[in-house]
């Protein structure tokens, strides 16, 4: 872990990926709105990362890398997953796609992007203060 | 990967939809028609959707073996479009060129009309353009979202 590639600026690159993935599933699920059969998919990022940062979840330590991963044990494992709502169904053709949610979701996720950035830009804004000795 | 993929599933999005319109537009415009191309009236005719699957593309299979977590669709497309079996309307015209002009038919006078139903009609338009919009919103969600990152470092 070099200065450069701190634990704030890793986290935060881990989330904009993630939420770069949930606007693709969310785009997939609104073109799918009329698709009969079809179930939505979601992305879980944000409770697996509480997870990991509370350290409440039950997680086996890997300490073979042939080890079957149980739960999240660091931090550097928390990885977006994408996960479809198959029991629910909005309509008689049996799609569950809630334009509504989904119109929510996206708004979400993008000021979620937006804010990360923001975040990450701030992280870069430290060190360039730093490396400028502190003048601008 | 990258945002440009959101784009193009939902530019999947609206190549279905605009197909759905035209489809739509094709009905209503042959809502009094009694001679199709095969002689007989106009049969409504509906398209049927349907999730696109991934392909095995270089890219999918190079994130499957570094464990990239990957979007499950890769939006939607129109398998075909299909023809409304329903039985055809029945109009009592007598004077129409295509009634049926035998005295002796129990159907005399009866045109068969095209098996389009306007309201309906109206409402999948509805349903159509909606759906074509809040594509548009996605996709403008995204090219907001690529924007904002290419603001990192500035």
């Amino acid at each position: 872990m070099s200065w450069m590639n701190n634990q704030a600026v890793n986290l935060l690159e881990r989330s904009i990926d993630a939420a770069g993935l949930r606007q693709k599933v969310l785009a997939n699920n609104i073109a799918n709105i009329d698709t009969p059969g079809f179930k939505r998919s979601d992305v879980s990022f944000a409770q697996q990362l509480q997870e990991a940062l509370s350290g409440q979840s039950l997680a086996g330590r890997r300490t073979l890398a042939g080890h079957i991963p149980i739960g999240v044990d660091k931090l550097e494992n928390v990885k977006p997953e994408v996960y479809q709502e198959t029991s629910t169904s909005m309509r008689m053709d049996g799609n569950n796609v809630d334009i509504d949610s989904e119109m929510t979701n996206l708004a979400t996720n993008q000021l979620q992007y937006n804010a990360l950035i923001q975040q990450i830009n701030y992280s870069f804004g430290l060190m360039k203060y730093a490396i400028s000795e502190g003048k601008r | 990967m990258g945002l440009f993929d959101s784009i193009s599933i939902s530019a999947t999005g609206l190549t279905a939809e605009r197909l759905r319109l035209d489809v739509i537009s094709g009905n209503i415009a042959n809502a009094n028609t009694t001679r199709g191309v095969d002689g007989q009236p106009y049969r409504r005719r509906q398209v049927v959707f349907e999730e696109r699957a991934g392909g095995q593309s270089f890219q999918s299979v190079l994130n499957d073996q570094l464990g990239i977590t990957q979007a499950p669709g890769f939006g939607v497309r129109v398998s075909k479009v299909q023809q409304d079996e329903s039985p055809f309307k029945l109009v009592y015209d007598p004077q129409h060129p295509d009634s049926v002009k035998d005295p002796n038919d129990p159907m005399y006078g009866y045109v068969r009309m095209p098996n389009v139903d306007i309201a309906k009609e109206m409402v999948d338009m509805i349903s159509a353009s909606r759906g074509y919009e809040a594509n548009v919103t996605a996709i403008n969600a995204a090219k907001a979202m690529a924007m904002k990152a290419l603001e990192i470092g500035r």
